[in-house]
């Protein structure tokens, strides 16, 4: 009960916060009855996905300080055992998602006793390699498609099948996302005030410290990873669905690993709405870019370079990001 | 009743041993000073007492319970607290968070931990920057934040690594006051690296003396002052004439 009143109650944030969130809340909701094009739509979709895949990050990566740049192995993982439940076994969903969600967990467990014995820079290249060396091993086994993937291949559009969750229209995609965007926002406020989010915070400003305040570090760092963990696998799951043919190319690569990091960073790492206003930013530049630049010879793989040049940026000017940028201002006006 | 029993402590980095065969107790409720001369292995001591150094050899009994292989959180689970010389004071965390952290050891609800912190922060004389982050305090403050911080563990033992360093006089006399609550009004027992002789002979009941990583003397203050090896190796003849004058 207590968790519940405090997953709901934002009343530590400014009332300009809470209004602009409102008004984009309100925004989001009827964004489907407004006219625009399938593009708009398809970019708002990935706009939820990637923020929620930044929120899953923002817990290890953002409260714990562990840089984390391995997260597509579970966009995979969740991706891979609906697709393939779905198409083998005509598995729901609602039974597929939970089951990469447990797979992802289990895989998290066994990665993550080692890997947090690592530290920094370290414990970063390793999350890469145990990311490329598990889509590796996708791109070779046969049972999962192999390289060339898996299609899902819908005998009837209609009428909406909300059990395999495989529409015909998008419209249906984004209100599914939407409320997990909105469950994982709710989680995610009650995440930063609950003992785990006091506990990270403490852990990443000085481990030998929370230890001796009876923190047990190393479990401390691995149950989270595998709350990040869960955050992405159910995103990669509703990936499978919605993009209806994965390959380990575009689940598992690390551009993907990198973005969910960088748009972390960017929007603000630590901090709630960090993840959302990072992907708020990068998301409709991927878009666009892809769609107007990627097309032409030559331009491919610019999306990257203004990446690079973001996080130059951004690591230059305030590491706290988007949000550590408006916290300074307003400081810097509420002493005026 | 013995609430702390080190024994045959040994400590060795590679060919140096900083900890040589240190044997001593702490009653409860009684406050302990550690004195020695800079690098004689006071602060590695309390890294080995509270589990974040494994040691060598030797054996530590906190508690009735055979603690020697214990790591630090394990310790502090038990009711071992400790503040750090250099406390790399909390990056975003508010003083009231702060307290918090050591709060969530015995529960998991926020409103409960709160509650505890507020209560804390208040008898630490740190409500009024409550809400303030802990790198932009002055250092008297701070180290009241990390003295708050470690009560919230509700520990049995406080390990206080030279708390007093860097205060000046009032602020000292302040730093004693809080000691003597913690001490007397929690009944919790302290062990005191300190280097402010006024302050370490002021409270303590018993002082050891670390030289060179080996004991070498135990006693209530009065014997200590006079002690000989301790004159020649740590407080020098011009503190000891001012004593005795």
């Amino acid at each position: 009960m207590e968790a519940l009143k405090h997953a709901v109650d934002f009343s530590d944030f400014k009332r300009i916060d809470l209004t602009v969130a409102g008004a984009l809340m309100i925004f989001f909701i009827v964004f489907p009855i407004t006219s625009h094009s399938s593009f708009a739509m398809s970019t708002m979709i990935q706009f939820f996905m990637f923020s929620l895949y930044g929120m899953g990050w923002n817990t290890i990566g953002g409260y714990g300080g562990q840089v984390d740049l391995g997260k597509a192995q579970y966009v995979g993982i969740g991706a891979y055992t609906t697709a393939v439940m779905l198409v083998r076994w005509d598995t729901p969903f609602w039974v597929s998602m939970p089951i990469g969600v447990l797979l992802s967990v289990s895989w998290s467990f066994i990665i993550g006793y080692p890997l947090f014995r690592l530290k920094g820079h370290y414990f970063a290249i390793a999350t890469i390699a145990t990311s490329l060396v598990l889509k590796d091993l996708f791109e070779v086994w046969n049972f999962v498609g192999a390289a060339r993937g898996l299609e899902i291949s819908p005998i009837d559009f209609q009428p909406p099948d909300f059990i395999h969750l495989i529409f015909k229209h998008d419209v249906y995609y984004y209100y599914v996302i939407l409320a997990f965007f909105i469950i994982g926002l709710l989680y995610m406020n009650w995440f930063r005030k609950s003992r785990l989010g006091f506990q990270l915070r403490a852990i990443k400003d000085n481990e030998a410290v929370a230890a001796s305040l009876g923190i047990n570090v190393h479990w401390a760092k691995i149950k989270t990873y595998a709350i990040a963990t869960a955050f992405v696998s159910v995103v990669g799951s509703f990936h499978a669905c919605y993009i209806k043919n994965i390959e380990p190319e575009d689940t598992m690569s690390l551009d993907i690993s990198i973005l969910i990091a960088l748009m972390a960073m960017l929007g603000g790492a630590g901090s709630l709405w960090g993840p959302i206003i990072g992907a708020g930013i990068l998301i409709p530049i991927k878009s666009y870019l892809k769609e107007w630049l990627g097309g032409m010879a030559g331009l491919a793989g610019i999306d990257i370079i203004i990446y690079a040049l973001i996080i130059m940026i951004i690591s230059a000017k305030e590491p706290r990001g988007v949000w550590g940028i408006i916290e300074k201002w307003r400081q810097r006006r509420g002493q005026n | 009743m013995k609430l702390l029993e080190i024994t045959n402590l040994t400590k060795t980095f590679g060919g140096l041993t900083a900890n040589d065969n240190i044997s001593f107790a702490v009653d409860s409720a009684e406050i302990l000073g550690l004195i020695g001369p800079n690098g004689a292995g006071k602060t590695t001591l309390f890294n080995c007492i509270s589990g974040h150094l494994p040691i060598t050899s030797g054996r530590i009994v906190f508690d009735g319970a055979d603690i020697t292989a214990l790591s630090s959180y394990a310790t502090a689970r038990r009711g071992m607290a400790r503040t750090f010389q250099v406390y790399a004071a909390a990056g975003d965390l508010t003083v009231l968070e702060n307290v918090m952290v050591g709060c969530f050891m015995h529960t998991r609800r926020r409103s409960q931990a709160e509650r505890r912190a507020r209560r804390i922060v208040a008898q630490f004389n740190l409500t009024p920057m409550a809400d303030s982050q802990v790198r932009q305090l002055p250092v008297a403050a701070q180290k009241r934040v990390t003295m708050a911080t470690a009560i919230g563990t509700r520990p049995k033992l406080l390990l206080l690594d030279e708390v007093a360093a860097g205060l000046n006089p009032s602020e000292i006399n302040e730093i004693t006051d809080f000691i003597n609550h913690i001490h007397h009004q929690m009944g919790i027992s302290v062990i005191l690296i300190e280097h402010v002789m006024a302050l370490v002979m002021n409270i303590s009941r018993r002082v050891v003396v670390l030289n060179y990583g080996q004991k070498i003397a135990e006693g209530r203050p009065d014997e200590i002052i006079k002690n000989p090896n301790v004159i020649q190796a740590y407080l020098g003849r011009r503190y000891a004439a001012a004593q005795e004058g």
